[in-house]
């Protein structure tokens, strides 16, 4: 389930695959030290690609992928083993293990799958963490592994190296090694859980209020990503034939993160960069170490050039280029853009937002929400029903946004039920809140911000309930993007857009969910008059056309008096009127408190 | 994809000529060295090494091996890491070498011994002394130090005929080498001893406190404390063992026979370790520290610089015999020795496996200084088996 077409996913995956190819090729040809370096070379870069796959789409850096390349390099090891080596080696070693011998491809396969499971478990916790809290999980989870191999000493000859390993991987087996993880790399980022992961990377409390849940995501990407590290872990010690645990800490986790930072973490094409140029460097600064003769001068041996120069690169593109040497599109994005636009019908034919059958009203039965010892909504009661707009307005800090979120489970309620018609949502996680149909936008515009317009509009879209295909929810993107204008802009960075047309894309975001009902945070924040008339405009159709409830918070008052049937005023917390905007409008309750005495000649003109 | 293709070019071109293979011609021998220069294990290969070059520039300067084949190295710093050594040693294989030296460690070298075997070039260890080295490592591997059974079997002999009946054994299962003491163990019990108790440490372990609190808790106090840590374990141990009021015989082996043991001082004083020689007077060794000394303009200060001297005399030797620099006519070669005069001792390959038979001395710390205490030829019968521990 890929949210690119097919043809162009292809090239994408293609290009790379002959470049590895016909590299395998110079190196089986060339020999020797070029061969093995490639070698390395291959694996390093299955192992930055794995490593991606979870740091780039989740944003998380881990610490702790070298610890999956440790397990899946000493299980094929121990599996692969000679019993006779082992029975010499290992004489302590569990009888069970001891008189197993798999062949290479089979060994692999136990490897991998047993670092996934090993994996799944770890990320049971880790996938539930956030931002540096997951970090230092991760790092925790590779000291912990790597005390646990150092322990395992009947099995893992403990920190003293593990030799014999029957040494399988020659230049082909690296470069189908490395192959298959770039292809599963590049795949995963423009599958429906990569986009969706990419989402939550940009701004989780978005991602979760257009039906995001994540954690499965996160899972899927951790699993995925230890299983391509375990790939590269086995490669690399049926490559050297002998290691130690140190081969998979602290030193080789800060080379692969080095390759991975350098070259970008969240694309294919980066971790390609990655380690292309830090090799390069390293075989570079590795011959300088040793001193060498230039231009006649003798320059001196200093060890631990290499670790200093790498370093040194590290500072200097993060300070010039923070996203890595690649940035953030894969090199197929910048080189074939045209490729990838799916042609949608026109005319009659082009795609439209279904109308909602909804016939629930939302209702908010006295909601209190309590921030230690302030109270931001205090037993506010509201019922929003199919077809109606209703304002929600009241002065700065009177609760408005935060009564919007506890709707909206962005924020848990102390007390009172939120329902859709017999449904209780209060306690619903934000996510599955989005998927019964309740959309929202954000009041300081909440766009997953390096995506591209239509991902953006697409990440929200896959989410709508009753699920539906990959070709629907581009459909109804399309379809959103129309209705609020900006389809030409589809392709753009959300992050290069203007202001009003970043609040579009947030309301066509959540729009593609086809949602019963809309809350929209100062929509016309930003914009001009003739912007906001057109946006009234179009609000005005939503609700016509589709038969959505539309909440909107906003200052702008002649926007809410215009547009709405009915509209809620809320002070300190409590609600103080509802009614007809024009009752409203006159209320002493409302003028004193929202518009100060002042103003009230304003208002009457 | 340019972006792509023009780093890769570039880096097959910048790596082609520096791993151009090395001719292996009739009239020069190729000894490819990967030793560890930095890290843990240089303490032993850096002193071996300058030994090395020592006997290298000796029979090149008198015209080469039997006056005909000149000694080519190419050196490789492995930085006392086993993935790093089997790495050097391909790239070494595929410059063509003849022989290869490999690190002083049982672990770097059994790392690269699959890649030594496979391509059927002889390998020597510069000074492991682990006895399941050639065993393990086949055909091809040998070792260049007397073993940890042989010098076991020999401290062990010389504790007990001093009238100690009880031992304490500290060792580290992180090497083979510093588990030596548990051949230790078997030769002293089989002889009548009593082992009183085993302590293990970490190989970068400073606090020797808790270890050192057991064995002051034991009543009677140990006759003797046998262990083959060496820097910076030893020096950290022996201090914090002494300082907590301990006397017993502290028995240790080669690994510290360096001139940090006899800079130690008071702490040091008396300590007894086994080693693969010394120089009495008029003896090969004495000669040897001459010869240093001449060339190097300092004072040899560890046995290891011989044991370097020694490793090349040893190969010259196999070379003469076989008549060519062929690898696997080496290996036969090599296989056969007999009585080869190295620095230190005769060295005897033939019937033994690839594990040399030499000499063991035993020497006492006195007075900051060496003081041989015996060179003992080890029973046969006492000595125990090989094996991995």
């Amino acid at each position: 389930m890929t949210v690119l077409p097919w043809r162009f996913l292809a090239i994408a995956v293609l290009v790379p695959v002959l470049l590895v190819i016909a590299a395998a090729m110079v190196g089986a040809n060339v020999g020797g030290g070029v061969e093995r370096t490639l070698i390395v070379f291959f694996i390093n870069l299955a192992a930055v690609a794995g490593m991606g796959l979870y740091c780039g789409n989740s944003g998380i850096l881990s610490f702790g992928h070298l610890s999956f390349m440790g397990i899946a390099a000493y299980t094929s090891a121990i599996l692969s083993l000679p019993v006779a080596m082992k029975n010499m080696t290992l004489p302590n070693l569990p009888p069970v293990l001891a008189a197993i011998h798999l062949d290479f491809v089979l060994a692999l396969l136990v490897a991998i799958a047993f670092s996934m499971l090993v994996a799944y478990v770890a990320g049971l916790v880790i996938a539930r963490l956030e931002g540096a809290a997951a970090t230092i999980a991760t790092l925790a989870l590779l000291i912990i592994v790597h005390g646990v191999i150092i322990g395992a000493r009947d099995i893992t000859r403990g920190s003293q190296s593990f030799f014999g390993v029957p040494r399988e991987t020659d230049i082909w087996v690296a470069a189908a090694v490395c192959a298959v993880a770039l292809v599963i790399v590049r795949l995963f980022r423009d599958s429906v859980p990569g986009l969706k992961l990419r989402a939550a990377r940009e701004d989780l409390i978005a991602a979760k209020a257009n039906g995001i849940g994540v954690k499965h995501e996160r899972m899927l990407a951790w699993v995925l990503s230890a299983g391509l590290v375990a790939l590269a872990g086995v490669a690399l010690g049926h490559f050297l034939g002998a290691f130690s645990p140190k081969k998979f800490y602290f030193h080789d986790t800060f080379a692969l993160l080095a390759m991975l930072i350098v070259g970008g973490m969240t694309t294919m094409t980066g971790a390609v960069v990655g380690a292309v140029s830090i090799t390069l460097v390293s075989e570079i600064l590795r011959r300088l170490e040793g001193g060498i003769d230039l231009f006649g001068y003798q320059l001196p041996e200093v060890f631990g050039t290499t670790q200093i120069g790498i370093g040194l690169i590290i500072l200097l593109v993060m300070f010039r280029r923070s996203d890595g040497l690649a940035g953030l599109d894969e090199w197929d994005e910048r080189l074939l853009p045209w490729l990838f636009r799916r042609k949608m019908p026109e005319g009659d034919d082009a795609p439209k937002l279904a109308a909602t059958k909804n016939e629930d009203t939302l209702v908010a039965d006295t909601v209190t929400k309590r921030f230690a010892g302030l109270i931001a909504v205090d037993k506010v009661s509201l019922s929003l029903a199919p077809g109606e707009i209703v304002g929600l307005i009241g002065p700065n800090g009177s609760g408005k946004t935060t009564l919007l979120n506890l709707i909206s489970g962005v924020l848990p309620a102390t007390s009172g039920v939120v329902t859709k018609g017999d449904t209780v949502i209060t306690d619903m996680p934000a996510h599955r809140i989005a998927g019964l149909g309740i959309a929202r936008t954000f009041q300081n515009i909440r766009l997953f911000r390096t995506l591209s317009v239509r991902q953006n509009v697409l990440a929200a879209a896959l989410n709508a309930w009753p699920k539906r295909s990959v070709a629907e929810a581009e459909a109804a993107s399309a379809a959103a993007l129309d209705w609020m204008g900006i389809a030409d802009k589809a392709e753009s960075k959300a992050n290069t857009l203007s202001y009003g047309d970043q609040r579009r894309v947030e309301i066509a975001r959540a729009l593609a969910l086809e949602p019963d009902f809309l809350f929209l945070d100062e929509p016309a924040a930003g914009m001009n008059r003739e912007e906001t008339d057109a946006l009234m405009e179009t609000l005005r159709k939503l609700r016509d056309t589709l038969g959505l409830g539309l909440l909107v918070v906003d200052h702008d008052l002649p926007l809410i008096v215009r547009l709405c049937d009915r509209v809620v005023v809320l002070n300190e917390g409590k609600l103080i009127a509802e009614g007809a905007p024009g009752d409203v409008q006159k209320n002493p309750d409302v003028i004193t408190a929202y518009l100060g005495r002042k103003r009230q000649d304003d208002i009457a003109a | 994809m340019k972006k792509f293709l023009t780093p890769l070019i570039l880096g097959t071109a910048l790596a082609l000529p520096a791993f151009g293979a090395a001719s292996a011609a009739d009239d020069t021998l190729t000894i490819g060295v990967a030793t560890a220069q930095t890290g843990s294990l240089a303490p032993f290969d850096g002193p071996v090494i300058e030994g090395f070059k020592i006997a290298v520039d000796e029979i090149n300067e008198a015209g080469g091996i039997d006056g005909k084949i000149k000694i080519e190295t190419i050196d490789k710093d492995v930085r006392s890491d086993a993935a790093q050594t089997s790495i050097a040693t391909q790239e070494l294989v595929d410059a063509g070498v003849d022989v290869l030296v490999l690190p002083c460690d049982a672990d770097p070298a059994f790392a690269a011994a699959s890649i030594s075997g496979a391509a059927q070039i002889p390998a020597f260890s510069t000074c492991a002394s682990s006895p399941t080295l050639p065993v393990m490592g086949g055909d091809y591997m040998f070792a260049n130090f007397p073993g940890d059974n042989v010098q076991a079997t020999v401290s062990a002999k010389w504790a007990f005929d001093q009238g100690h009946r009880s031992a304490y054994l500290l060792y580290s299962p992180d090497t083979q080498y510093t588990t030596l003491p548990l051949y230790f163990g078997d030769v002293f019990e089989a002889l009548g001893g009593k082992i009183l108790g085993k302590a293990t440490y970490k190989l970068d372990q400073q606090d020797f406190s808790a270890e050192v609190t057991k064995i002051k808790a034991l009543d009677p106090q140990p006759d003797v404390i046998m262990t083959s840590a060496y820097e910076p374990n030893f020096p950290a141990f022996i201090k914090q063992l002494r300082a907590a009021g301990v006397r017993s015989q502290v028995i240790g082996s080669d690994g510290i026979d360096s001139p940090t043991t006899f800079s130690l001082g008071e702490a040091a004083e008396g300590v007894v370790f086994s080693t693969a020689g010394h120089p009495t007077a008029g003896s090969p060794l004495e000669k040897f520290n001459k010869l240093y000394e001449e060339k190097m303009g300092k004072k040899s200060e560890t046995v290891f610089n011989a044991i370097g001297y020694d490793l090349v005399k040893v190969i010259a030797a196999a070379v003469k015999e076989a008549g060519t620099t062929d690898s696997v006519a080496l290996r036969d070669a090599i296989a056969n020795l007999e009585n080869v005069q190295g620095a230190t001792s005769l060295i005897t390959y033939k019937g033994t496996m690839g594990m040399p038979v030499r000499e063991v001395s035993l020497v006492r710390v006195k007075d900051g200084k060496r003081e041989l205490v015996g060179q003992p030829s080890p029973d046969a019968d006492l000595i125990p088996a090989p094996r991995m521990q």
